[in-house]
C-alpha cells in the first residue's frame, strides 16, 4: 500500500503580473508531483527556477493562475492547514525586536497553545538549536546562522507534520550544516514529512529520497535519488578470489562462474554530474523534458 | 452620570426609532427572553462552527451564493413592480405592509438608526457579492464565480465567527510593541513639551481663559494622538508586507480578520495608553493654570458711597492683579461679610482670610470659583413677535446675512420668547437660574460705556389671556454671559406679590420667558440656543473625560481606517487616503449640500463650462447641447458624491471638544450615539480590510 498523500500539485502554474496586470514572468509552469507522508522530497533547481514560488503557492502565499494545490487534502489557502505545518522561509523573516523567546513565544501563541506547553516547548526549541547563550538578545543583534537557527525554532514550534524547508542549510557553518541534516533525518525517523529545496547538491544527495528538479519553472527530472543516480550502461564489478594470471580472462572466468563475485552494479554518478547533464541539455533542447537518467518511481 | 434615563430615551430614539416599543414582539417576548435566545443561540453557533472543518464547500458557497443572488433579485424584482404598478395600487400596498410591518415590529422603528444601518449593509454586502462575482467571472467564468464568490462570503462570515481571542491578543501585542519599537514615547514627550511652552500661545487677558486652557490642551491632545494614530496604523502591515514578516505569521494558522482585528485592537491600546497619562496631565494643567488667588490691602479699602442699608458692604475695592486681572471687592468691616465681583468668568471663594505680609495687612481670597464647570442646560423653543406685538417667524435681519441670531428692535412691541418645559419645583427649588448672551446692535452710539437696556419678562402659557409679568430690567452684556434669576417671590413695579410656581408655571411645568429691547434704535439678536436655564451642575472632571472619550473614539476609527488602507495600498498612499478621508469627513456638511445642489452655478461640470465661458454663477444657464451634457454629468457626479457623503463619517461632528471647552456637560446620550456612530463605522471598515487583505497574494 502506498503510504498517504500529504501534498498534491495538478498541473500548478505561476505567472507573475505587474500592477497593470501585464504579464512579466511565468515561474512555473503545470507542475504535477506527489508528496506523501514519511518522506523527505527535494526540490532542486538553478537561481529563478521556481522552487520558491512552488514553497509559497503550497502555503498560499500566492495564488496559482492556474491549476491547484493541495496540502492534506485540502486547498492550499485553507488556513488551518497551517496547524500541522512549519515553514522556515529563505531568509528568516522574523520581528526583529523581539528577543528569541518573545520570538516563539508570539509564534506560540498564535497556534493558541496553552501557556505551559508553550514555556516547555520553547526550552526546549532554543537548546535544540543551540541558541541558548543568546536567547535574550534583540534578533537585530543575530548574525545570519543565528538568525537562521531561531528561524528553524519558529518552523518547529507545532510539532508540525510537514516541514517546508526554503534552502535549509545557507548561513550554517559546517557544524550547523551537518547539523541540519542530521535533524531532517531525524524529523523523518519520526514520522514526519519534509519538503526542502536547495541548490546545495551535496544536501540534498544525503538527505533527501525522492527529488524533482526544476527548470525555468518547469519540471525536469524527478524520481528517488538512488535510482536517479544510477549509471545503466556500465556495469562495476568487485571481485576477490582471482590471481593476476587469471586476471586476463576474467571476462570467461566470471562467464563461466569461477570467480566469487561479491558485487556487480551500475556505478552511480554523482548529483552534481547528473544536475549539470539536465541543465546543460534543457539549454541546447530548450521545453524538451529530459527523461531516461532514471526510472521514475 | 452617563446612564441618566432623561439622556437614554434619545438616545434609544435614535437607535431604534420612534415606535419600536408598541410592536407585538417587543410587547409579547420579554426582553429578557429575547436576550437569552440570541445570547445562546449564538454561543451555541459560534461553538457548532468552532468544531467545524475547513473552509465553505464548493458546495456551501453555492448556497450562499443563491441567497445573496436571491437578494439582489428580490430587490431588483420590487422596484420594477413597484415602477410598473400604478400609484394607486402601491399607495394600498404600502400602508397594508406598513400595517403589518407595524404590529410585528412598531410603528416607528424604520426611523431607527440600527434599521438604517442594517439596510446600508445589505446593499453595502450585495455589492461586494456581486464585485466579487465579477472579478472572479472575468476569469474563471461565471459558473465557477457563483460558487467561488459565495465561498468568499461563507469564509468572510466564518473568519469573523471563528476569532481567536488569543492569537487576537498575541497580535495585537505585538502591534504594541512594533509602536514602543517605533518611539511612540517621543510623542509623549512632544506634548510635555508643548506644555511646559504653553505660555506662548495661553493669552491671560482673555475674558474667558478656561475656554483657552481647556481648548489647548484639547486641541494639542486630540491633534498628537490623531496623527499618531495615523502614522502607526497605515505604515505597519505595508513594512510587514514589505519585510516579509507577514510571510511567517500567516503561514501559522491566522485567519487574516485575526491580523485586521489585532493590528486595530493593538494601535488602539497604544493610543489608549497615551490618552490616559495625557488626560490626567491636562487636567491637572488646566486645574494648576487657573488657580490663584488675589490679595486686597485693608488700607485702600474705600467707604461705599451711599451706601444703602439693607446691602451687606461698607467698604469697596479692588484686588491685586493675579493673571492679568482684578476683582472688586465689597467687604462689611463689621461682620466681615464679604463679596467678591465676578471677572474673567469666575469669583473666589470666601470668607477672606486675613493675612499681614511685609508689615501690611491684607485680605486674601479663597480660590477661584466657577472657572472650570460642566453646565447642564435646559434650553428652550424660541419664537418671535414683531414690533407690532404680533406673532412672527423670525425677527429683523439687521443686515449680517451670516449671523444665525435674529433681532428685536428696541422700544417697540418686539420680544424674542422663550418657552420652557418640565419646568418642577423640586428640580428649581431656589427659582430660575438663567444664562444668556445677548448680541446688542447699536444703529447710534449713544454712550458706548452704558450698557444697553433690556428687560425680561415672564408668562403663564396656559392661557392666551395671561399678560406677561416684569421681572427685572438690565443692562445686556456684549459677550459674556449674563447670568439672571428669576426668584421663587418677587413684587411687581405696581406692588403685586407674585410667585413663581403657584402664578407663572402652568400646572404641565410649562413657562414662557420674554425678552424686550428698551432702548430705542437699538437692537438685541437671539438664538435658541441663546438662553437657557441652568438647571444644576454636572461634574466637570466626569465632563472633561467625555471630552477625552470622544477623542478616543475619533482615534479608534483613525486606526481602523488606518489599517483598512493599508491592506491594499502601500504604507504612505495609505496614509494620504486615510489623511483624505478625514477631510472629506470635516467637509460632510458642504458635499451634501453640493449633491443635493444647494450651491450656486451647478454641479462641478456645470460650474467648470461656466468659468470657460466667463458666465455668471448665479445666471440661469442658457440651454442648449453643452448645458444638457454638463447637466447630466453633474447629476451623475452629485449621485456618486451624494453616495460618498452617506458612506463617509461626518467627523466634523465628531468633536465634543466644544461642549467642554465652552462649559457645557456633554449630553449622556451625545456620548452613547457617537460611541454607536464609531462602531458603526469600525465594523464596515474592518470588513473590507479583512477582504482585502484575505484576497491578496501577501507573497506577491
Ligand atoms: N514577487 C515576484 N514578482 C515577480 N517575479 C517574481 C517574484 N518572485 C519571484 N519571481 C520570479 O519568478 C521566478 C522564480 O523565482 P523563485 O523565487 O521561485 O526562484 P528560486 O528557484 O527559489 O530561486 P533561488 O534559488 O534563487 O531562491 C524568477 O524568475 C523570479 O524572478
Ligand atoms: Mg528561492
Amino acid at each position: 500500500m502506498q503510504p498517504e498523500v500529504i501534498i498534491e500539485t495538478r498541473s500548478l502554474s505561476k505567472v507573475y503580473r505587474d500592477f497593470w496586470g501585464r504579464q512579466k514572468v511565468r515561474a512555473l509552469k503545470s507542475l504535477d508531483m506527489e508528496v506523501r507522508r514519511g518522506e523527505i522530497f527535494g526540490l532542486l533547481g538553478p537561481n529563478g527556477s521556481g522552487k520558491s514560488t512552488t514553497i509559497k503557492l503550497i502555503l498560499g502565499l500566492l495564488f496559482p493562475t492556474s491549476g491547484q494545490a493541495l496540502v492534506f487534502g485540502q486547498d492550499a489557502r485553507e488556513v488551518t492547514k497551517n496547524q500541522r505545518i512549519g515553514y522556515l522561509p529563505e531568509e528568516s523573516y522574523l520581528y526583529k525586536f523581539l528577543n528569541a523567546e518573545e520570538t516563539l513565544d508570539f509564534y506560540g501563541r498564535l497556534f493558541n497553545m496553552p501557556r505551559a506547553v508553550r514555556r516547555q516547548r520553547i526550552a526546549d526549541l532554543i537548546e535544540m538549536v543551540g541558541l541558548n547563550w543568546a536567547k535574550r538578545r534583540q534578533l537585530k543583534e543575530y548574525s545570519k546562522g543565528m538568525t537562521r537557527r531561531i528561524g528553524l525554532a519558529q518552523a518547529l514550534i507545532n510539532d508540525p507534520e510537514l516541514i517546508l524547508l526554503d534552502e535549509p542549510t545557507t548561513g550554517l557553518d559546517p557544524i550547523g550544516t551537518r547539523e541540519m541534516k542530521d535533524l531532517i533525518i531525524k524529523l523523518k525517523e519520526q514520522g514526519k514529512t519534509v519538503l526542502m529545496c536547495s541548490h546545495l547538491l551535496a544536501d540534498v544527495q544525503d538527505v533527501c529520497d525522492r527529488i524533482a528538479i526544476l527548470y525555468q519553472g518547469e519540471l525536469k527530472e524527478m524520481g528517488r535519488v538512488d535510482n536517479l543516480l544510477k549509471v545503466r550502461d556500465v556495469t562495476e564489478i568487485r571481485a576477490t578470489g582471482l590471481t593476476p594470471l587469471a586476471q586476463e580472462e576474467i571476462r570467461l572466468a566470471i562467464e563461466r562462474n569461477n570467480g566469487h563475485i561479491l558485487n556487480m552494479d551500475n556505478p552511480t554518478t554523482t548529483l552534481e554530474d547528473l544536475f549539470l547533464k539536465i541543465i546543460r541539455e534543457s539549454e541546447e533542447h530548450p521545453g524538451r523534458r529530459v527523461r531516461g537518467v532514471g526510472e521514475r518511481t | 452620570m452617563v446612564l441618566d434615563l432623561t439622556d437614554v430615551t434619545p438616545f434609544l430614539t435614535w437607535l431604534f426609532g420612534l415606535g419600536w416599543t408598541d410592536g407585538a414582539i417587543f410587547g409579547l417576548i420579554p426582553l429578557i427572553v429575547v436576550l437569552l435566545l440570541v445570547g445562546g443561540g449564538a454561543t451555541w453557533l459560534v461553538a457548532a462552527i468552532r468544531r467545524g472543518r475547513g473552509a465553505t464547500s464548493p458546495r456551501a458557497g453555492a448556497i450562499v451564493s443563491t441567497a445573496m443572488a436571491a437578494g439582489i433579485g428580490l430587490a431588483v424584482a420590487g422596484i420594477v413592480v413597484w415602477l410598473l404598478l400604478p400609484a394607486k395600487t402601491t399607495a394600498a400596498i404600502q400602508p397594508a405592509f406598513l400595517d403589518g410591518a407595524a404590529w410585528l415590529l412598531g410603528s416607528g422603528w424604520y426611523h431607527g438608526a440600527v434599521y438604517q444601518w442594517l439596510l446600508v449593509a445589505a446593499c453595502a454586502a450585495e455589492l461586494a457579492f456581486a464585485f466579487g462575482w465579477l472579478a472572479s467571472a472575468v476569469r474563471h467564468g461565471p459558473v465557477v464565480a457563483f460558487a467561488t464568490a459565495g465561498q468568499l462570503a461563507g469564509d468572510a462570515v466564518l473568519d469573523t465567527l471563528r476569532i481567536s481571542p488569543r492569537r487576537v491578543a498575541a497580535l495585537a501585542g505585538l502591534a504594541v510593541k512594533e509602536s514602543i519599537r517605533r518611539r511612540v514615547i517621543v510623542v509623549f514627550a512632544v506634548f510635555i513639551v508643548i506644555l511646559l511652552f504653553a505660555g506662548w500661545y495661553l493669552d491671560p487677558k482673555n475674558p474667558n481663559p478656561a475656554r483657552i486652557y481647556l481648548d489647548f490642551v484639547l486641541t494639542a491632545t486630540s491633534y498628537l494622538v490623531l496623527l499618531l494614530a495615523l502614522f502607526l496604523s497605515s505604515l505597519s502591515l505595508p513594512a510587514d508586507l514589505k519585510s516579509r514578516t507577514l510571510h511567517t505569521v500567516v503561514t501559522k494558522p491566522v485567519r487574516m480578520s485575526e491580523v485586521v482585528l489585532g493590528r486595530i485592537a493593538g494601535f488602539t491600546a497604544v493610543t489608549t495608553l497615551l490618552l490616559l497619562p495625557m488626560s490626567a496631565i491636562s487636567y491637572a494643567f488646566v486645574q494648576r493654570g487657573l488657580a490663584h488667588t488675589h490679595d486686597v490691602l485693608i488700607d485702600d479699602l474705600q467707604p461705599v458711597r451711599g451706601s444703602t442699608p439693607g446691602q451687606p458692604a461698607s467698604l469697596q475695592g479692588r484686588t491685586t492683579v493675579v493673571s492679568a486681572h482684578s476683582h472688586k471687592v465689597f467687604v462689611d468691616s463689621a461682620t466681615n461679610a464679604a463679596a467678591v465681583e465676578m471677572e474673567q468668568r469666575h469669583t473666589h471663594s470666601l470668607p477672606l482670610q486675613k493675612i499681614t505680609v511685609g508689615g501690611k495687612a491684607m485680605y486674601r481670597t479663597g480660590p477661584a470659583e466657577g472657572m472650570l464647570v460642566a453646565r447642564v442646560p435646559v434650553y428652550g423653543k424660541l419664537a418671535f413677535r414683531d414690533r407690532t406685538g404680533q406673532p412672527a417667524e423670525k425677527g429683523i435681519n439687521v443686515g449680517d446675512e451670516w449671523t444665525y441670531r435674529s433681532f428685536i428692535e428696541g422700544g417697540s412691541l418686539a420680544t424674542a420668547i422663550w418657552s420652557f418645559q418640565g419646568i418642577t419645583e423640586d428640580r428649581f427649588k431656589d427659582g430660575l437660574p438663567l444664562e444668556m448672551t445677548i448680541e446688542s446692535f447699536r444703529t447710534h452710539k449713544g454712550i458706548i460705556e452704558k450698557a444697553v437696556l433690556g428687560s425680561l419678562l415672564v408668562r403663564n402659557p396656559s392661557s392666551d389671556k395671561n399678560k406677561p409679568v416684569t421681572v427685572e430690567i438690565f443692562g445686556a452684556k456684549d459677550f459674556a454671559i449674563d447670568a439672571h434669576k428669576i426668584p421663587r417671590q418677587w413684587q411687581t413695579a405696581g406692588g403685586k406679590k407674585i410667585d413663581l410656581f403657584k402664578d407663572i408655571v402652568s400646572k404641565d411645568g410649562q413657562i414662557e420667558i420674554w425678552l424686550r429691547c428698551d432702548d430705542r434704535g437699538q437692537y438685541f439678536g437671539c438664538a435658541q440656543a441663546d438662553m437657557y436655564l441652568r438647571a444644576s451642575d454636572a461634574s466637570f472632571a466626569w465632563n472633561f473625560v467625555k471630552g477625552y472619550l470622544a477623542i478616543w473614539l475619533t482615534s479608534l476609527l483613525v486606526v481602523s481606517l488606518g489599517v483598512m488602507f493599508s491592506t491594499f495600498l502601500s504604507g504612505p498612499v495609505a496614509m494620504l487616503a486615510t489623511l483624505g478621508t478625514l477631510v472629506a469627513g470635516f467637509f460632510h456638511d458642504f458635499m451634501l449640500r453640493l449633491a443635493t445642489g444647494q450651491t450656486l452655478g451647478g454641479g462641478p461640470f456645470e460650474s467648470i463650462g461656466r468659468i470657460l465661458n466667463q458666465e455668471n454663477m448665479t445666471a440661469q444657464a442658457a440651454p442648449g447641447v453643452a448645458t444638457t451634457v454638463a447637466q447630466t454629468l453633474d447629476a451623475v457626479a452629485k449621485f456618486g458624491l451624494y453616495l460618498l457623503a452617506a458612506v463617509l463619517p461626518d467627523f466634523s461632528r465628531f468633536s465634543l471638544a466644544e461642549f467642554v471647552a465652552s462649559g457645557f456637560s456633554i449630553p449622556g446620550d451625545t456620548v452613547l450615539t457617537y460611541a454607536c456612530r464609531t462602531f458603526a463605522f469600525v465594523l464596515p471598515v474592518f470588513v473590507v480590510g479583512y477582504l482585502c487583505l484575505k484576497n491578496r497574494e501577501v507573497a506577491q
